[in-house]
């Protein structure tokens, strides 16, 4: 456990430049620096250590930074993902908190990698406690010399900036990034072209997810087989998860993927005492619900997420007791993704709106018997045709909540009072 | 419209980006701008950001709007941003919204008659470990209990 | 980019590699439907509607934003294409009214029709519809952002064409809006294109709004005249009067925008003002006569006054530069006929012996490709919308715009360098370019540029020129008459030659081309239309000439065309008091629309048109007018049965401006030079009697700029009027210069 990441956090002042370097911070970096390691080497050993996009999609890291046209003249970008706002979702504020460093070296590296002589890190607008952690830390880099341009001589430049979120959760998606730090809305950009070729300002840009740059420096070090025998097959590695909901003591713990989910739960304390385990959403809102009996056989990976009926997505794991309305639930959700599409396409501005006005009506005791149909017709047509995946994180879980948790809503409906809270 | 000082922290941030790529900052000098005037936006202000910016003003009209950071009517003086998503759904944050009501006989969106505080219920703000939780002002308050928000809620100021 | 071949619905289709999937199927007439994609405008992939399934594709793609790749197979009409297409058509219908009944749109509408083959008669919706409040965004466009299904194209058409982002997308979501900055309303030159890429009837043309159904109206083609593009239209007409206008595309000319005063004219024909029966003077009173009694009347008027008497060269024409080709035509030769070379349309310039003659070389898709432009004394936004589309296209290429005006104008697009220079110091500066230019060739320096020594921004001007392989010197209105108007053209003239330039000259509009080539200008042996004036003529023929607006001296022109012993017969199209005080016959001709005939563009392209709609009440075509006339006057040769037979009468052989020869006059002087401009919705008589063009902030322009120094040296203050016009003080305007812009009848004296 801890041992990536949230390596130093036991340490004080973990978050500093000290502490970081006193473990071993920086020495890829300053490697680098010497011209002792090449973007084909640092690609090599990532593709070895099987680490996937952390953000939620789960792309192998290597592969992302090899697609960037390194050779290429024009000005490149890397540009740090720290937009977390994934409900249930809550790991990369606390590396953000306690391991900055990591973040930056991971981009400056990527920034190496990649040719890339800029990078940003995009931080949600309500983490000003994460912000002013790392603008500190960024202080601390470039005082010690360790950024800016031809590095201590070294051929080498990387500067780095912040840009804020100013509160629109589909900033997270990675295009509507780009947008946002251009001062634009947070619109989606349809794709192709994909940012590797036209990103940030019209150039080959590369998205990581913070957890999968705070990952790079520590992986570099112990070698990618090292991180890659932490983990499964096709899930190398350690992996934070977020677990919150009903359990005794709601965390984040960096544990090696396939972990079972049990042994996860059992970390967080186990349900609320008298409670029992009713459901559980595995990756954050976005992916399907599963019932307890499926939850309690799965392993934390990709693969075994994936068996069980699901997804790993950013690894935000939300417990739910018998004592949850699942109705009240998805309305929950379903408002969140009404209230959070950006609005750019048809099918997700006009079909969120629709699903959540269906369940509040639900909810406000007026269903109709044949609003199951609608909600699973309506989000059958949001899915696969929106710009983004706003539209199909809007319409799974209607899906996977009516599908494991139908009489609920039967109920629901017929007595215009929840089955559970009554 | 704008002050020299928010001129300069908005000049800290334009200087982040490529030259002629100066909209980039339109986010935050709206946030700059913004704490200047009673923490509410106006199609003055906007404008004058836009000037500053030289860009469209439909252009920062439209992030002022998408953006859910940005105010356009009175708010108090403390916004208290509580979050009503699902970690923290599940762990009590209706209730805690309706003690917040009534504690400060407003609803929701609606400013204390002294222009204290308002409450306004948010989205996710990546904190579930912490739940239920709001943010007032840059800081987040975490594990809430009715004492606790008593606590935070009476020393307002 | 290499052919290649890919599969659309079974069938083998060849295209072009990196080709959108839409382009190919528009191509090859296979129906995709869609309602954010716009030929002219940036892909948004927004709406969905043209989802397609491509093969090995896990969802579906839409055509707009797919590019296609060698092998590629699609189906664009099979299972999997129908259920996301009428989802789509679903989601769009559930917020949008269902009020085509009332809505303008209806018939034209695309929502409507694709929801015809896509949509469900029952809506599973019930919920309750969104309502958008409107604002006001000014007098050309009706919004009713109910019905706005998001798709931005207007949004697009502001930043991509108009050049200024006018409207956007506030808001997110459900309530993302598409509006102005908070209702301060549109003001682009070209705003009326947002109707016509509007898919709905979210935004319609204001003045239209509830007229008529679109199938009740007849389309008919048409040229608009208000200036040197010729642009296509299309006149929607109902029971003879013309209710609406639209772009009708024509990629060589102007693709498939129009400006807005060619939208918008048409309302001022059915304005009260217009000129509506044949009127005689009989003893100071005028007296609406027949058409037979009028021309009888004029006829001996002629006669008498100067034919009989065989002052034949006491008769002079004037005409106006909105004439038809045909009309300028039958006018100079009946003058000629008759043994009079006084002919003129140049109404507006002040030294007929020293003006701007230059050729234009260039056609207008040709602008878009030249990588380097030198503007001189113009705004073109304003005066020619479409050539400036051209030129802000070629910006948006890369190509770099220099500026030599008298003031700083709104461009929509990036300049290079803005110079504000004086009037009187135009050609000097030109002098110091040319210089450079012959000093970069080694080529021999003229006595009248040893002298100089160039500045840096001479310098900078030159080099540009140097270092462009296509680019156009063009010549703006602004110089026609700057006291030094002939140098100033010969330098142009010059520096095109010696950098292998084009020309574009823009100083005169309309269908000034066409005045040029009928040769509506004085022969050897006639007088221009300063000489007519002040010798004082015996007889005049005008083709409507609105004298405030037209003539640079108004009230010299009025008082020359008063005199006692001149007998005036005025053709107009609108009533007029002036013209009612100098002449004494008045005949009402037909305006814009109302007559067939042709029109020449920048290009020299001749563009013939047929009239819409027959001229009201018992106004007449002007050819025809003017072709009795001759015959009253037993004239030979004019025995034209319609106008097509005049046109072909006509040679084309093109009109060469041939730069005069005079001595050039660079010398700075130093008094105040006063440029004026009719504002750009009073350029002619049509326009300016045009409502909703009047009310808008382009139609309001009214003001005599000028900076503090000239103000003081004028003793004049902010607001104050100067010759009629009111003050306005900035210091954007170049030292000694005042530029007036007006949209009203010229009062004081230049």
């Amino acid at each position: 456990m801890n041992e990536v990441c949230f390596k130093n956090l036991d340490k004080k002042k973990c978050y500093s430049l000290k502490v970081y370097e006193q473990s071993g911070g920086y020495s890829i970096w300053r490697k680098i620096l010497k011209g002792e390691l090449t973007p084909e080497e640092i690609i090599d050993e990532l593709k070895a250590s099987g680490l996937r996009g952390r953000g939620g999609a789960g792309f192998p890291t290597g592969l992302k930074w090899s697609f960037m046209p390194r050779n290429a003249s024009m000005q490149k970008y890397v540009v740090c993902n720290s937009d977390e706002g994934e409900p249930g979702t809550c790991k990369d504020r606390d590396i953000l908190r306690y391991n900055p460093h990591a973040v930056i070296e991971g981009m400056a590296i990527g920034g190496f990698v990649m040719n890339a002589s800029v990078g940003y890190n995009y931080i949600r607008g309500e983490f000003m406690e994460p912000f002013k952690r790392f603008e500190g830390a960024l202080k601390e880099v470039y005082k010690a010399g360790l950024l800016g341009k031809n590095i201590g001589a070294s051929g080498v430049s990387f500067d780095l900036h912040t840009h804020l979120g100013a509160g629109a959760y589909i900033c997270g998606e990675e295009t509507a990034l780009l947008e946002s730090i251009e001062g634009k809305k947070g619109q989606p950009r349809f794709k192709p072209p994909f940012p590797a070729n036209v990103g940030l300002f019209g150039q080959p840009t590369t998205i990581n997810n913070t957890e999968s740059f705070a990952s790079v420096p520590e992986i570099l070090s112990q070698g990618g087989q090292w991180f890659a025998d932490i983990g499964v097959e096709n899930s190398g590695g350690c992996k934070l998860f977020s677990v919150t909901g009903h359990v005794q003591k709601p965390s984040n713990f960096e544990v090696p993927m396939g972990i079972p989910f049990k042994d996860l739960l059992e970390m967080a304390g186990g349900i609320k005492k008298g409670r029992k385990l009713k459901a559980v959403i595995p990756g954050g809102s976005s992916t399907p619900v599963l019932t307890a009996e499926v939850a309690m056989e799965m392993t934390m990976d990709y693969d075994g997420i994936e068996k069980a009926g699901s997804m790993l997505g950013a690894g935000s794991v939300i417990v739910m007791d018998d004592s949850t309305c699942m109705v009240a639930t998805l309305t929950r959700l379903a408002h969140f993704y009404y209230d959070e599409s950006c609005g750019q396409c048809t099918p997700c501005r006009e079909g969120t709106g629709w699903l959540y006005r269906v369940l509040k009506r639900i909810m406000d005791g007026d269903g109709k018997a044949d609003d199951i149909d609608l909600l699973l017709g309506v989000s059958d047509k949001i899915m696969g045709n929106t710009i983004c995946a706003l539209g199909d994180a809007a319409a799974m879980p209607v899906e996977s909540f009516l599908r494991n948790f139908r009489p609920e809503f039967e109920y629901y409906i017929k007595h215009g009072k929840s089955m559970v809270k009554g | 419209m704008i002050s020299n000082q928010a001129k300069k922290q908005i000049d800290v941030w334009v200087a982040k980006y490529p030259i002629g790529r100066q909209s980039s900052a339109v986010m935050e000098a709206l946030k700059i701008v913004q704490a200047e005037n009673e923490n509410r936006l106006s199609a003055d202000i906007i404008q004058a950001v836009a000037d500053y910016l030289d860009m469209p003003s439909i252009a920062a009209q439209e992030v002022a709007t998408f953006y859910e950071n940005y105010n356009h009517k009175s708010v108090g003086k403390h916004t208290i941003r509580i979050c009503h998503n699902i970690s923290c759904m599940l762990n009590g944050a209706d209730d805690l919204v309706k003690y917040l009501e009534k504690k400060l006989g407003v609803k929701t969106g609606k400013v204390t008659k002294n222009g204290l505080v308002n409450v306004k219920k948010v989205e996710c703000l990546g904190a579930c470990v912490g739940a239920p939780m709001f943010q007032i002002g840059e800081q987040y308050y975490e594990n809430l209990t009715k004492q606790k928000i008593d606590e935070i809620v009476d020393n307002l100021k | 980019m290499a052919d290649i071949e890919i599969e659309i619905d079974g069938n083998l289709v060849s295209a072009k590699a990196g080709e959108m999937l839409i382009a190919v199927t528009d191509r090859e007439g296979i129906s995709v439907p869609r309602f954010c994609y716009h030929k002219k405008l940036s892909v948004a992939a927004n709406c969905r509607m043209c989802l397609v399934d491509v093969e090995g594709a896990p969802k579906p793609q839409p055509a707009c934003s797919t590019p296609i790749n060698e092998g590629m197979k699609v189906h664009t009409n099979n299972e999997k294409v129908k259920a996301s297409q009428k989802a789509v058509m679903e989601f769009l219908l559930i917020n949008h009214p269902l009020d085509c009944p009332i809505c303008d749109q209806g018939g034209e509408c695309e929502l409507q029709d694709v929801a015809m083959d896509y949509g469900s008669d029952v809506s599973r919706f019930s919920e309750g519809k969104r309502v958008v409040v409107d604002g006001d965004i000014g007098p050309l466009i009706q919004t009713d952002m109910t019905r706005c299904i998001h798709c931005t194209r207007c949004v697009r058409f502001g930043a991509e064409i108009g050049g200024i982002m006018e409207m956007g997308g506030t808001g997110r979501g459900e309530d993302l809006k598409i509006e102005p900055f908070l209702a301060e309303g549109i003001q682009s030159e070209l705003s009326g294109n947002m109707i016509d890429v509007c898919p709905v009837g979210a935004l319609t043309s204001k003045p239209f709004r509830y007229e008529l159904r679109t199938w009740q109206m007849n389309s008919v083609s048409n040229i608009a005249r208000h200036d040197l593009t010729g642009s296509n239209i299309v006149t929607q007409t109902y029971k003879g009067r013309v209710k609406r206008i639209v772009a009708k595309d024509n990629d060589s000319v102007n693709e498939t925008w129009i400006s807005d005063r060619d939208r918008f004219s048409y309302e001022g024909l059915a304005h009260e003002n217009r000129l509506l029966s044949p009127q005689i003077k009989v003893k100071g009173e005028w007296r609406e006569v027949s058409w037979d009694e009028a021309l009888e009347f004029a006829m001996r008027g002629l006669t008498d006054k100067v034919l009989n008497t065989g002052e034949a060269n006491k008769l002079g024409a004037l005409a106006s530069n909105t004439a038809t080709l045909e009309e300028f035509h039958l006018l100079q030769k009946l003058l000629r006929e008759v043994g009079s070379e006084n002919i003129d349309y140049r109404l507006n310039i002040k030294d007929l012996e020293n003006t701007v003659t230059l050729e234009s070389n260039i056609k207008l898709a040709g602008l878009e490709g030249v990588d380097h432009v030198l503007i001189i004394g113009s705004n073109p936004r304003l005066e020619q919308p479409m050539i400036n589309h051209r030129l802000r296209k070629a910006s948006l290429s890369g190509a770099s715009i220099d500026v030599i005006n008298v003031m700083a104008f709104d461009f929509n697009y990036q300049l290079n360098s803005e110079n504000i220079v004086t009037p009187n110091q135009i050609a000097f500066m030109l002098a110091e370019v040319l210089k450079l230019i012959l000093q970069a060739s080694n080529a021999e320096i003229p006595e009248a540029l040893s002298k100089i020594e160039a500045s840096d921004t001479a310098k900078q001007l030159a080099d540009r020129l140097l270092d462009a392989d296509n680019s156009v010197i063009i010549l703006g209105e602004h110089m026609v008459n700057n006291p030094q108007a002939s140098s100033i053209a010969q330098l142009i003239n010059e520096i095109a030659q010696q950098t292998n330039s084009t020309t574009l000259n823009i100083s005169a509009t309309a269908n000034s081309m066409a005045g040029d080539l009928t040769e509506f200008v004085p022969g050897k042996k006639g007088l221009d239309a300063n000489a007519m004036l002040a010798t004082g003529l015996k007889a005049y023929i005008l083709l409507d000439v609105y004298p405030h607006f037209d003539f640079h001296h108004p009230a010299q022109a009025i008082k020359a065309l008063s005199k006692k012993d001149a007998f005036v017969i005025s053709m107009n199209s609108f009533k007029d008091e002036a013209v009612a005080q100098y002449s004494d016959v008045m005949l009402p001709i037909a305006s814009f629309y109302e007559t067939s005939g042709s029109h020449i563009n920048i290009e020299g392209k001749v563009q013939s048109f047929c009239a819409s709609v027959s001229a009201p009440s018992d106004v007449k075509p002007a050819w025809k007018v003017l072709k009795v006339l001759a015959d009253l006057l037993q004239l030979p040769g004019f025995h034209f049965a319609n106008s097509m037979q005049v046109t072909s009468e006509i040679s084309n052989q093109g009109h060469k401006q041939n730069v005069s020869n005079k001595k050039l006059d660079i010398k700075v002087k130093r008094s105040v030079n006063v440029i004026w401009q009719k504002s750009p919705y009073a350029v002619d008589a049509l326009s300016r009697h045009a409502s909703a063009l009047q009310a808008t902030k382009i139609g309001q322009m009214h003001s005599a700029s000028m900076n503090k120094a000239t103000a003081k040296k004028l003793e004049v203050a902010e607001n104050d009027n100067y010759l009629g016009v009111p003050v306005s003080i900035r210091e954007s305007v170049a030292n000694n210069c005042v530029f007036v812009n007006t949209n009203k009848p010229i009062r004081g004296e230049l």
